[in-house]
């Protein structure tokens, strides 16, 4: 392949994967001015109310303890919005995979990528929450374009496998998004990493979501660098699970005619 | 427009269930007992050349279907050889691959660019998409209001924006209202004189008479005759 016709079709793929989550956003928002307001005030239906009420109600230990949980529901609704989406996806596209010839793994990116739009708009509630307890930023701010990469890593690599699991067991799907929801619980969502024992703590560090929910404490709440363990681990994990899923993904997706009906 | 040329080789498809008699992938059917398969096709030949119209004919679940979603991409042959020269365009299930929860315009611009157009020609090609589709305001209302008329009317002229060079056509055109048919003829016949393809299916052998010279009758996922048109439908009606 040359390199000009490489190009002409990655930049087909691209229009393509834009296309397919700008149908998405469409179906979610709806057209027209109002849609920006309901892309802002979405994330504070899904999750502001309990960070109201852990912030201004419920008088809880810790620094900042709104904008400690803020740190771990935000990176966390990208993940679980992006597999509640991706299990999904597949069946919700069956009358185009049923009519026409495309590439079929650009489907679960496309959850990505309109998760992650989505989740832009969640960032408001950090800002909100270092307003409420008056953390100024700091320079460790630097350091969140490389956590929302890590974020966004790992949401792409469970999109894949849960892409897979939608198609194969859709049956399972509640259940699957249960499984994801319970990983919160097994990480450090309500409390800060260092708020557990020592082995709960060790326990604790082979969840990825741990060293992503300390990342966003440490670059947001704490102002300090996050370690590179708190960052390479979970993306690592993103992209193993990219290397393992992708090639199934792609070797199943021509199945995906027959199932989806 | 490109040359079209149709080969199929000793194509088959496989449909593989479970326990439930629901369809699974391989994947699934290597982890679980009780795996039943049925063909969907199997070992079917042919080949059809540039200017040819052919009509699919056969009782329901005899593979017309499945043969023109392999035709269009849509499956990949589990054994065989199949090539596929050409452009397509393709009208195949009653849905017309349209999303309900988006309007015709925001249909029209999403399978223009699924079928390889870049976004800003998906983007001009909207009004004669509309136009074409004859839909007038309803082209601006989500799709989950339109009748299977209007879907197959707007899948159609997304698909003939495509420019294709095989135009594949299931039992869907059947829900198009006279004046629209005339227009899916008038395509068909300028695709066969440009050299190109016509494939369809389906039940209305009069307007399959249209569009076709030449006729393939599957029965269990076979071929059964291959040959003229008014020839093969004949010993189709005339076989109990």
């Amino acid at each position: 392949m040359t390199s000009a016709s490489l190009f002409a079709e990655l930049r087909s793929e691209l229009n393509v994967l834009v296309t397919l989550a700008q149908a998405d956003l469409r179906a979610r928002y709806g057209r027209g001015g109002f849609r920006i307001v309901k892309w802002l005030l979405d994330p504070f239906a899904l999750l502001g109310i309990y960070l109201i009420l852990v912030t201004f109600v419920l008088d809880r230990p810790g620094t900042a303890p709104g904008l400690s949980l803020a740190c771990a529901i935000v990176p966390f609704q990208l993940v679980m919005a992006t597999v509640t989406n991706a299990t999904g996806a597949i069946h919700a596209r069956e009358s185009i995979i049923l009519n026409m010839k495309f590439d079929r793994s650009l489907i679960p990116a496309a959850t990505v990528l309109t998760e992650t739009v989505a989740f832009v708009a969640s960032l408001s509630m950090i800002a909100l929450m270092m307003i409420a307890y008056r953390v100024e930023p700091t320079p460790a701010l630097v350091w969140y374009p490389a956590v929302f990469v890590v974020n966004v890593a790992l949401a792409a690599g469970i999109a894949y496998p849960a892409a897979l699991f939608g198609l194969w067991f859709r049956e399972l799907r509640v259940f699957a998004i249960s499984l994801v929801r319970a990983m919160f619980f097994l990480a450090p969502g309500l409390v800060p990493l260092a708020a557990a024992s020592s082995t709960a703590e060790s326990v604790l560090r082979f969840n990825p979501l741990t060293g992503l929910f300390e990342a966003y404490r440490d670059v947001f709440l704490f102002g300090t660098s996050p370690s590179a363990f708190d960052l390479l681990y979970p993306l690592g994990i993103g992209l193993v699970l990219l290397a393992v899923f992708v090639p199934v993904y792609r070797s199943e997706q021509a199945q995906f005619a027959k199932v989806v009906e | 427009m490109s040359a079209a040329a149709i080969t199929a080789d000793g194509i088959d498809v496989r449909f593989l269930f479970d326990r439930y008699r629901r369809v699974i992938t391989p994947t699934i059917a290597r982890l679980r007992g009780h795996v039943t398969e049925a063909w969907g096709l199997q070992d079917v030949s042919f080949s059809i050349g540039p200017g040819e119209g052919v009509a699919l004919i056969g009782p329901s679940g005899s593979g017309k279907t499945t043969l023109l979603r392999l035709l269009a991409g849509v499956l990949a042959p589990d054994g065989g050889r199949l090539v596929v020269q050409g452009q397509i365009g393709s009208l195949l299930s009653v849905k017309a691959g349209l999303l309900p929860t988006l309007t015709g315009r925001e249909n029209a611009e999403l399978l223009a660019v699924l079928g390889g157009l870049s976004r800003a020609e998906a983007r001009s090609s909207i009004d004669r998409i509309r136009e074409e589709s004859r839909l007038g305001d309803a082209f601006e209302r989500p799709v989950s209001a339109f009748s299977q008329g209007m879907r197959a009317r707007l899948g159609f002229a997304v698909a003939n924006q495509l420019e294709p060079s095989i135009l594949l056509l299931d039992e869907v055109h059947e829900a198009l209202d006279h004046e629209f048919r005339d227009e899916v003829d008038r395509v068909a016949q300028r695709i066969l004189s440009q050299g190109g393809i016509v494939v369809a299916a389906g039940h209305d052998h009069a307007m399959l008479a249209r569009l076709s010279t030449r006729a393939l009758l599957l029965r269990g996922g076979r071929i059964e005759e291959d040959g003229e048109f008014a020839s093969v439908r004949a010993d189709y009606l005339n076989e109990p």
